[in-house]
């Protein structure tokens, strides 16, 4: 087989040599690989970035990558038009769309922003009418984009919605009505109007497909009769989460439906009177045998939480973000969950919870730690740097951690990383703004020097406390692998955002608020950030003529700021810049100014 | 004129971040944001304190004994003329509670008059629930980064955005040095400090699952009914009928009770404050036309304190 023949072909040349391995002999020098034994090979491929080294290797991977493609990722939504994806891919099944800047989920991002779903929909139900999956994230749903999509595609299945908003109640009744196949319907974290929950029962009798129903954000009650009915008929439900109106005596009937359960969340998980014994309750939580997820369990306390016990020696996953526990109550719960991979807790658990965990789950993956009052200003308990270390010392596989905490020092974040130099995702946040390491007064610099060193495998890190420049000097320098980045009211000059962009090669999304760093640091990354999906800036020194510079020198970026009224017109109080293929945005509000 | 002066306890917020176990998750955010709702009564109350003084100076002569509450050594002449801020029992009308909850956000509606420094970049759709800026000082928009999905829903968060964005700076600061000043009154006090809170039931008639509230995060009536409102009737926000000042004066569907030590079903607000949270043993939203009985006992409690005064 001519190499050189082949290599004339090629659309693009970014690899360089062919696989000499899946040449076969009988091939004919036109088409050494046959799209029918192409496809069906490529369509085992499900990573997206697989699927897009795949694409780059020559013009017939492409088509063949293109036609046997099912699902499409566009982690941006502005970075590609509907039309381009339709073009491109003409058999999608399953689609996933994100939209808004993540700072949106903190109020920085203003309301009517865009990333509507529905101009995506119309193309979609042409493009591809057998469509039966969607998962959206941080997208702006309205009503008629749900009953849009219950009405325009009839093999729908799979619907998730996680931190939209626009939508109501009203919208979810159109789903559950219209969408005879329905298997998942997965709401979470959405900022949407509740106007009641009969929603749920607008599920036909004859919908028997459910495997999953997730509403525990929704705060209305829901016909308790039609839940029932509901769970009671899906045989193959296994991700059931329940919203807090649903009380424990009504949980109990539902376990006994559905004891096939692999992931429940509870509802309220205390009650005033209890009808039933404490023991029916621990007696269904035990039939659950294949219970990896526990999550809900608001309002409880020990004597309700060791119902939960028999099912906990199989948990992975345990969610206590909404349970208020303290430190006993965390440990003899614990004590239970050999075998978790995976904890949310609150800190009302305080660092002598956290040495519990240390001691009772050594298989510990991910710990996350969210603060039970964050806007407190007066001291308040929750956990410090001894709590950290602790969990540390006794989980070595920890990879993922995520740690809101009110103080705490270099010598212990790198005592942290010495233990566990797996990390792939350390994300710190130190509530109190610009707050030094409490014993030696010093800025934060060392800790995440210490992390960028010892962790070679960190794929995102955000930073917090009072950092100089010297912070952004490591970063730059060893996370080689660094692919997230969150700053907020960190460094001393433009030189920390340079260091940045002048190192961490895999950088993709870059978020950054209330940091001094101006135009010239911007411009230092001009070639930067076509590589990269998005960057965030708000609230730092750049201003609309540095923006305009960087539109001009590159094309092929969106350059979007958004006015504030407060702000003056020099100032680029918020800059959002992302690569795209589509151009400047169409339906941009009248404060986003692309340039 | 109404007195109007109210009984204001400084209570330590901040005990331990941990809160109840049971009920746990309102409890929790009520002791906490004690200080702040004091703020907000301080500086509501004092304004009128001035122009009360009159009324009650004549009221005190009459006064043999105090209602012993929180009050160290009520002599009325000498109190007026230190210009001192002291105390007084609170004597509850429904007028206390329009007067000062009026100038109070609606916390689930966008009003556009009420100037709401942070969010400005936020839009008005948000409710205040959504856009909460930390307290005092640092006025910072989304920080902590802590996302809607983990905050723990509760009534104590959306009382404290609501008067956050409402108080400048400035009033903070000042408010809280005066409750500072405060502190070395009442054993009585200091009895209910050392417990870390105390919470009672609600039950509210029509609704399954009942709710336990803090008392000792509360300092007021007014932000009990503030609470019970949130907790109850969130739902129903725009609705005019249930106002958390309506609920206390009656005069809406519902009517706020309590059973006291002896068993017997009370109106709330009757008594003072501290009183209140001594006899206190469970609260029940009733509808308003089971209480017809209880009424006319209201106006003669009413009656009572306002001749014997203080």
């Amino acid at each position: 087989m001519d190499l050189d023949q082949k290599r004339t072909r090629t659309v693009d040349r970014v690899v360089d040599s062919v696989d000499r391995d899946v040449e076969s002999p009988e091939s004919t020098p036109m088409c050494p690989f046959p799209d029918e034994v192409l496809e069906p090979v490529l369509s085992l491929i499900n990573s997206h970035k697989d699927r897009s080294s795949v694409s780059l290797v020559c013009k017939d991977w492409y088509n063949a990558e293109r036609w046997s493609r099912r699902h499409v990722f566009i982690g941006n939504c502005y970075s590609v038009s509907p039309e381009i994806v339709a073009g491109r891919f003409p058999k999608i099944r399953s689609v996933t769309l994100k939209g808004k800047p993540r700072f949106s989920d903190f109020n920085l991002v203003p309301e009517d922003w865009g990333a509507d779903v529905y101009p995506w929909l119309i193309v979609l139900a042409k493009a591809y009418p057998f469509l039966e999956e969607l998962r959206l994230k941080r997208m702006a749903v309205s009503d008629g984009s749900l009953e849009f999509l219950a009405t325009n595609f009839p093999e729908f299945k799979a619907l998730s919605l996680l931190s939209c908003d626009g939508f109501s109640t009203d919208g979810l009744k159109a789903i559950a009505t219209y969408c005879r196949n329905l298997t998942e319907l997965d709401i979470q974290e959405n900022g949407i109007d509740d106007l009641g929950g009969d929603w749920l029962s607008c599920f036909p009798e004859s919908l028997t497909s459910l495997q999953v129903l997730n509403f525990a954000s929704l705060n209305s009650e829901v016909s308790f009769n039609a839940l029932e009915k509901l769970v009671t008929r899906c045989k193959s439900l296994r991700v059931l989460k329940v919203n807090r109106n649903i009380n424990l005596d009504q949980l109990q009937k539902l376990l006994l439906q559905a004891p096939q359960l692999t992931e429940l969340g509870t509802g309220t998980f205390t009650q005033d009177l209890v009808t039933r014994p404490v023991a029916d309750l621990e007696t269904s939580f035990g039939n659950c045998k294949n219970l990896q997820t526990i999550s809900g369990l608001w309002d409880t306390n020990s004597l309700y939480l060791s119902v939960i016990y028999p099912a906990c020696a199989s948990l992975t996953f345990l969610n206590l973000s909404c349970a208020t526990l303290r430190s006993f109550e965390l440990t003899m719960l614990l004590m239970h969950c050999k075998s978790l991979r995976r904890l949310w807790v609150l800190d009302t658990v305080g660092d002598r919870g956290l040495e519990a965990i240390g001691l009772w789950c050594p298989l510990l993956e991910e710990l996350r730690v969210f603060p039970a009052d964050p806007f407190e200003q007066e001291e308040v308990a929750g956990v410090t740097e001894s709590g950290l270390v602790s969990v540390s010392r006794g989980c070595p596989k920890l990879h993922y951690v995520l740690y809101f905490c009110h103080q705490m020092t270099n010598a212990a974040v790198a005592t942290v990383v010495q233990n566990c130099p797996g990390f792939t995702h350390f994300r710190l946040c130190i509530m109190n703004l610009g707050q030094p390491d409490y014993l030696t007064n010093e800025p934060m610099d060392e800790a995440f020097g210490a992390v960028v060193r010892s962790c070679p495998n960190l794929q995102r890190l955000a930073v917090s406390g009072l950092l100089t420049d010297l912070t952004f000097e490591y970063i730059g320098k060893y996370a080689k692998n660094l692919e997230i980045l969150s700053v907020a009211f960190a460094g001393s000059s433009d030189l920390g955002l340079k260091y940045v962009l002048g190192g961490c090669p895999r950088l993709r999304k870059l978020e950054i608020r209330d940091c001094p760093f101006g135009n010239a640091a911007l411009l230092s990354g001009l070639t930067k950030f076509e590589s990269m999906r998005s960057l965030w800036m708000s609230a730092c020194n750049l201003t609309m003529n540095g923006c305009r510079v960087l539109a001009k020198e590159m094309p092929r970026l969106n350059v979007e700021v958004m006015k504030d009224e407060d702000s003056e017109d020099s100032q680029a109080h918020k800059v959002y810049i992302y690569r795209t293929v589509a151009g400047p945005r169409r339906d941009a509000p009248p404060f986003v100014l692309t340039l | 004129m109404d007195v109007t002066l109210g009984l204001l306890d400084h209570i330590p917020a901040g005990d331990d971040g941990g809160g109840a176990p049971s009920g746990g998750s309102t409890t929790a955010r009520s002791i906490l944001t004690g200080s702040k709702e004091d703020n907000m009564n301080t500086m509501v109350i004092s304004g009128e304190v001035n122009s009360s003084y009159p009324i009650v100076d004549e009221n005190l002569d009459d006064l043999e004994l105090g209602l012993g509450l929180s009050i160290g050594g009520l002599k009325s002449k000498a109190v007026v003329a230190t210009g001192g801020w002291t105390q007084y029992a609170r004597i509850l009308t429904a007028k206390d509670f329009s007067a000062s909850l009026v100038s109070k956000p609606n916390s689930c509606s966008s009003s556009s008059s009420v100037n709401i420094p942070n969010s400005s970049t936020s839009g008005t759709k948000r409710t205040a629930t959504d856009s909460v800026s930390p307290p005092n000082g640092t006025s910072v928009v989304g920080w902590p980064p802590v996302s809607k999905a983990h905050r723990i829903p509760s009534s104590a968060n959306q009382i404290k955005s609501s008067t956050e964005n409402f108080i400048s700076k400035p009033e903070q600061n000042k408010s809280k040095n005066r409750t500072i000043g405060m502190k070395d009154c009442s054993d009585e006090r200091n009895g209910i400090s050392n417990k870390k809170y105390r919470s009672v039931k609600v039950n509210m008639d029509g609704t399954l699952i009942g709710r336990k509230v803090d008392l000792n995060a509360h300092t007021s009536y007014e932000m009990l009914a503030q609470t019970l409102h949130e907790m109850f009737f969130s739902r129903w926000s725009s609705t005019e009928a249930v106002k958390p000042s309506r609920l206390l004066a009656g005069t809406s569907e519902f009517v706020l009770t309590y059973e006291d030590k002896d068993g017997d079903c009370m109106l709330v607000g009757d008594v003072p404050w501290q009183m209140f949270l001594g006899s206190v043993k469970r609260l029940r939203i009733m509808k308003n036309s089971d209480c017809n009985e209880l009424a006319p006992r209201f106006q003669e409690n009413n009656e009572r304190y306002r001749t014997d005064s203080v």
